[in-house]
């Protein structure tokens, strides 16, 4: 039933978009942010649940409980600049998306160093 | 509360257009600008809550 709710919420996001444009081309930028953002909240709640499933299987497993948070930091992280770099892309910066990219990168690797030296170890 | 806000914008982003249209028509092309700007201003306050209403709710689930 939520498949529907998101992609209701897209097609009313791009009829608006299409009207606007020709009127006042910013709003549409403003349009596909709310969107994005709606979209993204909707789905925000399937995520919890996921994850508190996640915790349980990983609390009965003798995993490291620090690698489970580490990996939902870095696909937090990976969630967040995927977002904006689709935005700066659709309003054509493509430069700006770059920058983002690169910056979400390096702060999922310096996340990822515990990881990183748990396994040389 | 979702998808009235995508309409909100869609009319603020409308009736802008209209009184642009008008006010640059009518000869005050200076009064155009303000609402231009004023409509821009209300939509980004729109946008920008829930913008960090997003960013709260990601920071909460990914515990960041």
């Amino acid at each position: 039933m939520d498949i529907i709710k998101i992609i209701g919420i897209g097609l009313i996001a791009l009829i608006i978009i299409i009207i606007l444009r020709q009127y006042r081309p910013e709003f549409a930028i403003y349009i596909s942010l709310i969107a994005g953002a709606l979209i993204l909240l909707l789905v925000m709640d399937k995520f919890s649940g996921i994850i508190s499933l996640l915790n349980r299987l990983a609390s009965k497993t003798d995993i490291n409980n620090q690698f489970l948070l580490i990996l939902l930091k870095i696909t937090g992280i990976a969630f967040l600049t995927e977002f904006a770099v689709s935005i700066c892309k659709d309003s054509g910066e493509a430069a700006i998306a770059t920058k983002i990219d690169i910056g979400g990168k390096v702060i999922i690797i310096g996340r990822s160093v515990p990881i990183v030296s748990a396994l040389l170890e | 509360m979702d998808i009235n806000l995508l309409f909100k914008i869609a009319g603020i982003g409308i009736i802008v257009a209209v009184l642009h249209q008008i006010l640059t028509k009518a000869g005050r092309e200076d009064q155009a600008m303000m609402t231009t700007l004023a409509g821009v201003v209300i939509v980004l306050t729109i946008v920008i809550k829930e913008i960090s209403n997003l960013f709260a709710t990601v920071r909460t689930v990914f515990n960041l």
